[in-house]
Order: C-alpha cells, then sequence, then structure tokens
C-alpha cells in the first residue's frame, strides 16, 4: 500500500513539474502579446483592464498580457532580475522599493522621443499635439537633460494646502496668499485651540518644498535646486525656505510627528477633517483615500496653492510615469500602446476613474470636485514639475532622506536650520559629482 | 560496501543539492555582490572591490541602525531572557490556578503576525488617545511621544519586541522545567533550601543547555523581528531615528538603488551574528549537568 501511495505521489510531483513547463512554453510562442505591468494605485486595476481591451480592438494583432498590482516591484521585480522584462511599466518615481528611479539611475529605459511624434492609434492627432506643453519637458521625464523623453507622463494631480473651506468662512478666516498672511492667521487659530500646520508624512514635504523654492527663486532657481548647483543653497531664497519649514513648527499640532511614521499617518489627515488643524499639504487622491473617515459637520475640501515668498504663488504637479524597458522584447508594440494611452478613449476610461491624463482640455471632463482642485492654475497659480535630476546611485547619501526625511527632527527640534542646511550642502556636494 | 556508498550518495543527494542551492549559493552570492556597484536590476554590474565597505564605516546612518540593533539585541535578549524564566518558573514550580489559560495568554502575541503586533502596539502608543499616555496621565506625567521622539522611539519597538517574545521563549523553558525530576526539589526542601536556591541551585543549571540555544534564537530573532516592527511601525523614522541593520540594507539597496551596497550590510550583518552567537556560545559554555 505504502508503495502505491509513494508511486502515486513521485507521478503527481512529475506531472505538475511538467504542467508548469507546458505552460512557460505556451507563453515563450505567443510572440504578439504585449506584456504590460501597471501600479494598481488609488484608482484601481479595473480601470486598465478597459483600457488594454481598446487597445486590443484597435492594434488587432496584438494580445497584452496585464500585471496589475499593489506591491508590483515585488511581482516584476525578481522576474526583471531573471531576464523577463515587461514591454511596458506603468510605475512612478517616490515609491519606496525605487524601481523606476534604479532603472533611470541604471540607464535602462528605452528612449521615448519618438512616440511623441507618433500618431495616437484610432486618432489623427500626435502624441505631442495632444501633451499639455511643458509636461515632457521636465526631469521627471528627461532625467538625463538631453532633451530626450524616457518616461512618458501620467495621471497630473495638483499638490498644496488641503483644508476645511467651511471652517473658514464659519470662523471668518481669510485664505492665506502670503507667508506673513499664514503667520497671522496661525496666531488666531492656535488662540482658538486649532493648530495651522499638519503634514501625513515627513515624505509629503517634497512637493511642499519644490513650490516654495519656486516661489522664493523663480523656476530657474529651482532649476539649479533640482540640478545640485553649487552654492545654491547658500543663497536667501534656499534659506527663507528652510526659516518657513522651521518656523512652521510652532505652528505645527504636536501629535503630527510621532503619527507620520509608518502607517498612522492617516491619524494626521484626519486631524483636518476633525478641524484640529487647517492646513495639509497633499495631492487630489486624499479625497478618496479620506472618502469614508468621519469628518466636522459641514466639513467641505478647500485647496490652494502655498502662499507666496516673494511675488508668485505654486503649486507642484505631480505625475506618474509609464516607461519602456531597455530590455522589452515587444518595443514595437509597446510605442504604440503607450501612444494610445493618450487617446481620447483611453484618458476618458481613465477620468472616469479620477485619473487625469495631461492632455489638452482633459480638464472639462471632469467632475465638479476634481475641477476646483484642477482650476488651481487657472487662479493665479503657477505650475512646477520635476525633481531633483537622476544621478548614479551614491551609497548611502539620499537626498530624499536629507530634505525631507530631515523635517520630523526640525518639528521636534533635535535639528537646528544650520545643521540641516549644511547636511542639504554635504549631501548635494557628494550627488552633484555623481550627475548622469 | 560499494553499493551502501551509493545507497548514502543517493539518500543525502536531495538535501544536499537543496541545501547548497537554497542556502549555500545564496549566501556566496551575496559575498560576491557586496563588492560590484550594482542597481539590482540591470547587467550594468562595475567591480569596486571592498570600496562598499570603506562606504559603510562612513555612513552615519549606517552606525545609528547598528548602534539600534545592538540596543534591541541586548536589551530585548536580557528582559525577555529573565521574564520567560520567571514566568516558566512560575508556572512549572508554584501552586497558581488556570495555569494552563495563563500559559496559552503568554503564548498568544507569538502566534500573531508582525502586522498584527504593531498594529496593536501603534494604537497603545497613539499619542492622544493611546493606552500607554492614559496610564500616564493618571499618574500626573506629561503625554510621551512613543513613536515620534527620537530618543524614545527605539525603546518602544523594544517593548512590542519583549511582548512578542516572552510567551515563546516562557514555554519553552518550562517544557524543559517540567523536566526536572520532583525529587530534587524535596531533596531542596529537606535540606531547608529557598525558592531562590532552588531555581539557581536546581532549575537553572538542569535547563541550562536549553537556556544556550535559546541566546542562538535570541540573536537570530532579534534581528528579523525588529526589521518587521520597525517596516509596520515606524518606517524607521522618525527621521531614521529606528533604522535597525535590515530596514537600512532594505532602504539602501531598494530605495536608493544600491544593491551592492545593501549586500555589503547584509555581510556585516552575517558576519556579526555568527560571531556573536559563537561569542556568547562560548561564554555560556558550563560543564553539562546530567542526571
Amino acid at each position: 500500500m505504502k508503495k502505491i501511495i509513494s508511486i502515486i505521489l513521485c507521478a503527481f510531483i512529475c506531472l505538475s513539474a511538467l504542467a508548469s513547463c507546458r505552460n512557460r512554453n505556451a507563453d515563450n510562442n505567443s510572440s504578439a502579446t504585449l506584456k504590460v505591468a501597471v501600479l494598481e494605485s488609488a484608482y484601481g486595476s479595473e480601470m486598465w483592464e478597459k483600457v488594454c481591451d481598446e487597445f486590443e480592438k484597435v492594434s488587432e494583432d496584438v494580445n497584452v498580457e496585464l500585471t496589475a498590482d499593489k506591491n508590483l516591484e515585488d511581482v516584476i521585480g525578481s522576474k526583471m532580475k531573471g531576464g523577463d522584462y515587461p514591454d511596458v511599466v506603468h510605475l512612478a518615481t517616490g515609491r519606496e522599493a525605487a524601481l523606476t528611479e534604479t532603472m533611470i539611475k541604471e540607464g535602462a529605459l528605452t528612449d521615448l522621443s519618438d512616440v511623441l511624434d507618433m500618431k495616437v492609434p484610432g486618432e489623427e492627432v500626435t502624441v505631442s499635439e495632444k501633451i499639455i506643453p511643458g509636461f515632457t519637458d521636465t526631469l521627471a521625464t528627461n532625467p538625463y537633460q538631453n532633451k530626450k523623453t524616457y518616461l512618458a507622463p501620467m495621471f497630473y494631480s495638483p499638490c498644496g494646502l488641503f483644508y476645511d473651506a467651511n471652517l473658514l468662512r464659519e470662523k471668518g478666516w481669510e485664505l492665506p496668499t502670503t507667508w506673513d498672511e499664514m503667520w497671522a492667521l496661525g496666531d488666531k487659530a492656535m488662540a482658538e485651540g486649532i493648530y495651522l500646520f499638519t503634514y501625513p508624512t515627513a515624505g509629503y514635504f517634497d512637493a511642499f518644498i519644490y513650490s516654495l523654492l519656486a516661489s522664493s527663486g523663480g523656476v530657474d532657481f529651482y532649476n539649479d535646486v533640482m540640478n545640485y548647483r553649487e552654492g545654491v543653497w547658500d543663497t536667501s531664497e534656499a534659506k527663507a525656505v528652510l526659516d518657513i519649514v522651521a518656523k512652521l513648527k510652532d505652528y505645527t499640532e504636536p501629535t503630527t510627528v510621532a503619527n507620520s511614521t509608518g502607517d498612522n499617518y492617516l491619524k494626521n489627515q484626519q486631524l483636518v477633517l476633525d478641524g484640529k488643524a487647517i492646513f495639509m499639504p497633499n495631492g487630489t487622491w486624499v479625497v478618496e483615500e479620506m472618502a469614508d473617515a468621519p469628518r466636522a459637520d459641514g466639513f467641505e475640501w478647500g485647496f490652494t496653492a502655498l502662499p507666496a515668498i516673494k511675488d508668485d504663488r505654486y503649486s507642484f504637479t505631480f505625475f506618474e510615469q509609464c516607461w519602456i524597458p531597455q530590455e522589452a522584447k515587444n518595443k514595437e508594440a509597446a510605442r504604440e500602446f503607450v501612444a494610445f494611452l493618450y487617446s481620447d478613449k483611453a484618458a476618458q476610461i481613465f477620468a472616469e476613474y479620477g485619473a487625469v491624463q495631461p492632455i489638452l482640455n482633459m480638464t472639462d471632463k471632469l467632475s465638479e470636485e476634481n475641477k476646483l482642485f484642477y482650476s488651481v492654475y487657472e487662479n493665479g497659480a503657477k505650475a512646477v514639475m520635476g525633481g531633483f535630476a537622476a544621478t548614479e546611485a551614491v551609497e548611502g547619501v539620499s537626498i530624499y532622506n536629507t530634505l525631507f526625511e530631515a523635517v520630523n527632527s526640525i518639528m521636534t527640534g533635535d535639528k537646528t536650520v544650520d545643521q540641516w542646511r549644511s547636511e542639504i550642502i554635504s549631501v548635494s556636494d557628494k550627488l552633484r559629482n555623481n550627475l548622469k | 560496501m560499494k553499493t551502501s556508498k551509493s545507497f548514502l550518495f543517493f539518500c543525502t543527494f536531495p538535501a544536499l543539492a537543496l541545501f547548497l542551492i537554497f542556502m549555500a549559493y545564496p549566501t556566496i552570492s551575496v559575498f560576491v555582490m557586496s563588492l560590484y556597484k550594482w542597481g539590482g536590476y540591470s547587467a550594468a554590474k562595475t567591480f569596486v572591490g571592498l570600496n562598499n565597505f570603506r562606504a559603510l564605516m562612513e555612513d552615519d546612518r549606517f552606525i545609528g541602525s547598528f548602534r539600534n540593533s545592538v540596543i534591541l539585541l541586548v536589551l530585548v535578549s536580557i528582559v525577555t531572557l529573565f521574564l520567560a524564566l520567571w514566568c516558566a518558573n512560575a508556572l512549572t514550580r508554584e501552586k497558581i490556578r488556570a495555569k494552563g489559560l495563563f500559559r496559552v495568554i503568554f503564548y498568544i502575541p507569538n502566534i500573531l503576525s508582525a502586522v498584527v503586533i504593531a498594529a496593536i502596539f501603534s494604537a497603545i502608543y497613539d499619542p492622544s488617545r493611546g493606552l500607554a499616555n492614559s496610564l500616564l496621565s493618571l499618574v500626573g506625567i506629561e503625554p510621551v511621544m512613543w513613536l515620534g521622539n527620537r530618543s524614545v522611539v527605539i525603546y518602544s519597538i523594544a517593548i512590542a519586541m519583549i511582548w512578542q517574545a516572552t510567551g515563546y521563549y516562557m514555554v519553552m523553558y518550562m517544557s524543559s522545567m517540567s523536566a526536572v525530576p520532583h525529587s530534587l526539589y524535596e531533596a531542596a526542601d529537606i535540606e531547608g533550601a529557598s525558592r531562590k536556591t532552588k531555581f539557581f541551585s536546581v532549575t537553572l543549571p538542569l535547563i541550562w543547555t536549553n537556556v544556550r540555544t535559546t541566546l542562538t534564537f535570541f540573536i537570530i530573532s532579534s534581528i528579523n523581528i525588529s526589521f518587521l516592527l520597525v517596516r509596520a511601525m515606524t518606517g524607521g523614522g522618525p527621521d531614521g531615528a529606528s533604522e535597525v541593520f535590515l530596514s537600512y540594507m532594505y532602504e539602501q539597496a531598494y530605495t536608493n538603488s544600491s544593491y551592492g551596497y545593501g549586500m555589503a550590510i547584509g555581510v556585516v550583518i552575517f558576519v556579526f551574528s555568527f560571531a556573536l552567537s559563537a561569542l556568547v556560545n562560548l561564554a555560556t559554555r558550563r560543564e553539562i549537568v546530567e542526571l
């Protein structure tokens, strides 16, 4: 009896092994298969399934194999290490696993400049004619500053300060447009036991500091900072930015730092909904993220660009990115697919789920609430885009940690502005020598 | 004779092959990769010799994560060891009602996943509504930012680790304590030995082998569990104050695109934990008391 059981078990193991071989061979043989890997973000994965279906209708000889996952890096990362690359990847920079940054640093992306000149499948216009001007001239799309686009801009979202519009209305407080007005509002609010400011995590200071830098010294100054220009952090413009963040310490809700680590950041966002803090830096996704959270009576989302340091107010435009790995096997179909993402059909599907493509006249098709957020640029705020220039990876050195994570230490008083600035200068020096 | 040798070979080959493929090869790969500058995904690898290790020596954040790991290792091991021994002794030797219930209650944290433990302690450490600050307010102490204060955060994680580990080691010690013959305690009673003497002169020498084994477990599990809890509770924050070995290794290997550097950190962890285990083993060597 034991022998029979052993034989059956052995046969089962052998058959399973053979079955897995068969599957793999089947995959390898379908040459017209386009492997698309996308991050399943707050917008969900259903819209991607619909877009892939539409693309298959336009390009009949292509069969799309979609992989959508919340932890996309875990799914495709190990396969990529083994040489199995997707053809198209939708995954933004700024993620903890930093797969996109690694691909940029390693020069492992395909040049997409020719995609901009391609006609959008099913339409008579080119991709570049549809994309809002400026979106393909940023360091987030052209990381090597060689006028070549390696990352296609996707789903944009203005970032700025979110607040309870009803609270300000009820209290009769004006929305501040300069930092002096901001501090004055802070003093008034603190007198009533309401804090001026909170932030979800220190990482949210990226868009905040980018906007402040542009407001302090203009776009050229902002670009100097992003390119690690020597001496840029010694300027009065840079000091003004760091001083503002340091002054916010006195106006920030005291439990913010404790809740800004790990998975507790929603508690900080809740402070705004509860009317315990007025402003928080965030992006349009916060509305969906806090959709089920309890809130103060009459709560109404408000959104504004950052107060001006000098003349202009800025709102950082965050957008996601889509790219084709250099090792992709089906590059032609991949290019077609990326071009299709800017079609009216695809943009319409994305918009139904709240994801807004950076194409002209898209804001007309948005919901009323989203229109409020996206109209920030029509109400006088200027847009600033992109992030730090790509460098070779420098071991143990991260501008992200030094510039943004350090805000927590500023808020707890463990670091002074001078210490912070000298650390930023030291890290900038190291990264400048390793610019790609 | 020949048949017996080939029989032995065929019997051991599967296990040996698995060991070589899944243990030896990855370990050697870590050592090899630590000598390269590599992002982890592309074929662009550059041999840099010991540069990664030189950079480690000057990396303040690595030194901070090393210090945090050592604090957790020492603190958690010592406190857990004492608590587990004390609880095990009480539940084995003392007449306590509902011993079985206590045994289950103490063991429960061990079957919870690290994410659940992190969620429980995040609620306990909540600055405004958490249990910890509510207790402090009863005795008039100002609220503590358990996860937001750079000097406190690592100890907050240590408390969660101790809570998680005590039950597991307690059960291990209880199993060896119950193997100690009752007659020895009766003899000690006749000699007039106190509880303390009985514990140090009878119980501890007889379970010493078990205690020594668990010391190695403490080293390995402290390194692993601290990573899981730090990732879920603080993400290494605020501003890197709770970074430990493995969380820093992850950050460098992935977030900072320095896979080779991350592997160099892996090598340091490997050598450190190996050396520490050997040292602890050597320092705790005693003549084995057998019955």
